[in-house]
């Protein structure tokens, strides 16, 4: 005959399952409740960012530091060009400072905390491999006495410092310096947020878009004529007149910073663009400006304008599926 | 004591020595078997076959040029002809570029690594060469 425990007085049960699951929502972990930022700004403006922080903590841990990673445009130039303080009834106040490229992350295989970042979170759903993770720690430390540390991140940062237009999705995470980005039994030490799509406007250079997909990109994003440079023409953005080739061409001219223009608009081995993968849609090819164009020693490119043709040469696809071609500039920030 | 002299002028004593290290030569063609870019591999899309980088007698040759540390032909120097750290170019009388000298034996053959950026200084490059004899 089976038997079964019983307990009188079901509240019980719920008293016991209320309080574990109390005690595994207030256990440990690093939480961003939200961000307030901006949707537009113009070059050089000072734009406030505030990031909330709610920490739960559990007895006898630490202490250890917050550490704060922010995703931006390296052009932006971010170590040099941004203050982050913090607000906290329970830590109190006081400043984020550069956490040094030597200190390595918890639970980061070796890596430093900017690395380690990219490792984990990638550039945050943007498309061009142009950002960077800036790591920030507190300028003191913090123990893990059961208590819940709320606060804030207030940022302060000078955007387009390259004096691009830009549209980026930035991106905050936050850890602690004792358990890193990890997850075990008690919770999941860390959080991050990717906020929608940010404008910046009103400068004089390139206009670059982290957020939208583009016909055509070129790695890495910035480069000189001196470097590899691969182009890659996505035939997944948009349908285009070149829908459906197997193979399609680069048709480029180069600008010398002696005044010179270097056609090279043919149809060949040199100029190809193949699928890679294959049945992908993308239109790659790697090249040597220098050597492409057939410069001398003494002349330097600084700007490449180009479309992308099928295997006559007539059909010819520009920027945003237009007429007019894309531009590239040689330039290094 | 006839045997105990018999006993010790047996046995020689033998001096081990620390073998001289050699100097390391480097003089031949090399051929580029890996290239990367920012950590990318580009030896697959990219045709490096025709490059030979030449060293002989202190002075340098590249043959079918690829982005390089240099762009000229010139002379080359190893901090160190023993233990060298750092290998230098000079191309005729431009300013000598030095980069670390990676010099490792792999599968029984040298390799030699140079790490550089020919570009912008963000983007770096490594190129691994062997011996195209």
């Amino acid at each position: 005959m089976k038997q079964y425990l019983r307990i009188k007085g079901k509240g019980i049960w719920q008293l016991c399952a209320l309080i574990v699951l109390g005690v595994a929502l207030a256990c440990c972990g690093e939480i961003i409740t939200g961000v307030d930022q901006p949707g537009v700004a113009t070059v050089g403006q000072v734009v406030p960012i505030t990031v909330h922080i709610d920490i739960p903590t559990v007895g006898n841990g630490g202490p250890d530091y917050l550490i704060f990673g922010f995703l931006v445009p390296k052009g932006w130039k971010a170590a040099q060009n941004t203050t982050i303080t913090y607000t906290s009834p329970t830590l109190g106040d006081g400043n984020m400072v550069l956490v040094p490229s030597t200190t390595l992350a918890k639970n980061g295989g070796g890596l430093n905390w900017p690395d380690d970042m990219k490792k984990t979170f990638g550039i945050g759903g943007n498309l061009i491999d142009d950002m960077e993770w800036v790591a920030y720690q507190t300028d003191k430390a913090f123990t893990h006495n059961g208590s819940e540390i709320k606060g804030d991140l207030n940022i302060q940062i000078k955007v387009g410092a390259d004096n691009n237009d830009t549209q980026v999705k930035l991106g905050y995470v936050i850890t602690d310096s004792g358990n890193g980005f990890t997850s075990d039994g008690n919770g999941t030490y860390y959080s991050e947020k990717i906020t929608d799509c940010f404008s910046v406007t009103g400068g004089t250079g390139d206009f670059v878009d982290f957020c939208h997909p583009q016909l055509t990109t070129i790695n890495p994003p910035k480069s000189l004529d001196n470097d590899y440079i691969t182009l890659t023409f996505d035939g997944n953005v948009t349908t285009t007149a070149l829908t459906g080739a197997d193979v399609v061409y680069l048709c480029a001219t180069a600008y010398t910073s002696d005044g010179q223009t270097i056609v090279v608009c043919e149809q060949t081995d040199k100029t190809k663009m193949v699928q890679m993968p294959d049945g992908s849609k993308k239109y790659q090819i790697t090249f040597w400006p220098k050597s492409f164009f057939g410069t001398t020693d003494t002349q330097t490119i600084i700007k490449m304008d180009y479309f992308i043709t099928d295997k006559t040469g007539a059909t010819k696809v520009g920027y945003g599926n237009t007429s007019s071609p894309f531009e590239y500039n040689f330039k290094c920030s | 004591m006839l045997l105990l002299g018999t006993l010790f002028g047996s046995c020689k004593m033998e001096k081990v020595g620390p073998a001289a290290e050699a100097a390391k030569d480097i003089s031949g063609n090399w051929k580029i078997i890996k290239a990367t870019r920012n950590g990318a591999d580009l030896t697959a899309i990219v045709d490096f076959s025709q490059f030979r980088l030449n060293f002989n007698q202190g002075k340098y040759t590249l043959v079918n040029k690829v982005p390089f540390l240099v762009g000229q032909n010139g002379t080359y120097a190893l901090d160190d002809p023993k233990y060298p750290f750092k290998i230098s170019f000079t191309a005729g009388t431009a300013t000598p570029v030095a980069t670390a000298f990676n010099f490792p034996i792999v599968n029984g053959a040298r390799q030699l690594t140079l790490t550089f950026s020919p570009g912008c200084t963000n983007n770096t490059y490594v190129y691994v060469f062997q011996k195209s004899n």
